[in-house]
């Protein structure tokens, strides 16, 4: 298993210049400039703050309205073959990820993608399988995979195309504590950037790296020991008043 | 994920896919080419046999997959007696009974992916409009979504009744239809992180 490609040493990273971004006419991230190389990072906000929008705008599933976006130096929305090389993601339900029937299919896809023939891209998922001490998951159904089971099919996929970036978008919601311990156990070991996006600052705090998102702006960016205690207190402070009455739009 | 395939070994399933769809087309177009119920009855018997030699574990599976059947059979029961053409009736009811048996003996002895390989290469003159691989990822994510749909309909359904004392019967069907649509968008994003359909 070869490494991941080293990251393009000048324009390293993710870098966005005044991205903007409007969905139905409302500003969802204002004027956003950001450069992101560290190995691990989180990026906190609210429901609604538009921590999941800046996401798919550096995955390239959204184009900015005005403004750049760069990840190793590719534009994301526009060179899709190039990106994949560079950056995967992790969705936040499994099944909105998993697209095949069977394990095998489902990590081989990611390969065949990557420009692989199929049976060169089966053989492939079923070797990775057998390192992993799972070679029987092969041919079963994942429609018979446990939560757990899922998250780690949807990582091993994603991990097989070798991208040097990887956003994980809540990673931990929902999962008991023993899954949430071994998958935190996984993102660890990996030598990935890891870009992780949560309303929960315990899924950041071990980040070289904590940006904060309110109202499409970045209003925290440094260590987890500066930017997560101000969090945490105007988290408590909206969340001792009744003020979730106003509507979007 | 559809387990139609039978985990009970037959002869059956050691044919080629090829040639059990190929058999089982050339069988129905007899079975439209036969009009009295006696032929027709006699017509079945050979598939009745193969669901038999499966031995009684898998005659048992073959029976509870006809069971869908039986709304249309009770339609098509009620139009022929009421206009008196009951013995019309009877083929048609047999017809349609015979031919879903054949076509589920073919589906319990058959892997699903050899059945994805025959369809793949009979649909290969058509690459030009529509490529291999795009008709195989189309069929394995509708094989994948189907449980996540069924799913998702039961989810609504418990949704209603927890705050309802009525059933949800045919109510959940704009929800359920809605939410497809939804996972759907879902779907196509995370295709999309991972390289797209092309």
């Amino acid at each position: 298993m070869s490494r991941p490609a080293p990251p393009l040493a000048p324009d390293a990273g993710i870098r966005l210049d005044a991205a903007v971004v409007r969905l139905g006419g409302s500003v969802v991230l204002e004027a956003m400039t950001l450069h992101l190389t560290e190995a691990r990072i989180g990026i906190v906000g609210r429901n609604g703050s538009g921590k999941s929008t800046l996401l798919r705008l550096m995955a390239g599933l959204i184009a900015p309205d005005t403004g750049r976006v760069r990840v190793d130096g590719i534009d994301p929305a526009t060179d899709r073959k190039a990106l994949l090389r560079r950056l995967g993601i992790l969705f936040q339900n499994p099944d909105h990820q998993i697209l095949f029937p069977t394990v095998e299919e489902e990590l081989a896809f990611g390969l065949i993608q990557l420009g692989q023939g199929k049976a060169e891209a089966l053989a492939a998922a079923r070797q990775r399988l057998a390192q992993e001490g799972r070679a029987h998951w092969a041919t079963a159904p994942v429609s018979t995979l446990s939560q757990g089971q899922r998250h780690w099919l949807c990582l091993i996929s994603v991990l097989m195309m070798q991208p040097a970036t990887i956003l994980l978008d809540e990673p931990f919601a929902g999962l008991d504590l023993p899954t949430q311990a071994r998958l935190a156990r996984a993102f660890a070991a990996l030598p990935q950037r890891l870009i992780t996006i949560s309303h929960d600052p315990a899924a950041v705090e071990a980040a070289d790296r904590v940006i904060w998102i309110e109202a499409g702006r970045v209003v925290g960016d440094g260590p987890p020991g500066a930017v997560l205690p101000e969090f945490q207190a105007q988290m408590a402070r909206w969340g001792a008043v009744d003020a979730d009455t106003d509507l979007a739009g | 994920m559809l387990t139609l395939t039978s985990p009970v070994e037959t002869p059956l399933h050691r044919l080629p896919a090829g040639v059990k769809l190929a058999a089982l087309a050339g069988y129905t177009a007899l079975l439209f080419a036969l009009q009295a119920p006696g032929a027709l009855a006699l017509a079945g018997l050979p598939v009745l046999t193969l669901i038999a030699g499966g031995g009684r574990v898998f005659a048992a599976h073959a029976g509870r997959m006809l069971r869908p059947l039986w709304p249309f059979l009770l339609v098509v029961a009620v139009w022929h007696l009421a206009t008196g053409a009951a013995l019309e009736g009877l083929a048609i009811g047999l017809r349609l009974v015979i031919a879903v048996a054949a076509a589920n003996l073919v589906t319990m002895t058959t892997r699903l992916s050899d059945m994805i390989a025959v369809i793949e290469r009979l649909a290969a003159p058509l690459t030009p409009v529509l490529p291999p691989r795009r008709l195989a990822l189309a069929i394995a994510l509708a094989i994948r979504f189907v449980p996540v749909l069924s799913e998702r309909v039961t989810q609504i359904a418990a949704a209603w009744r927890a705050r309802s004392p009525r059933r949800a019967g045919w109510r959940v069907l704009a929800p359920a239809a809605l939410a497809a649509l939804d996972d759907a968008e879902q779907v196509a994003e995370a295709l999309r992180a991972r390289g797209g359909a092309g």
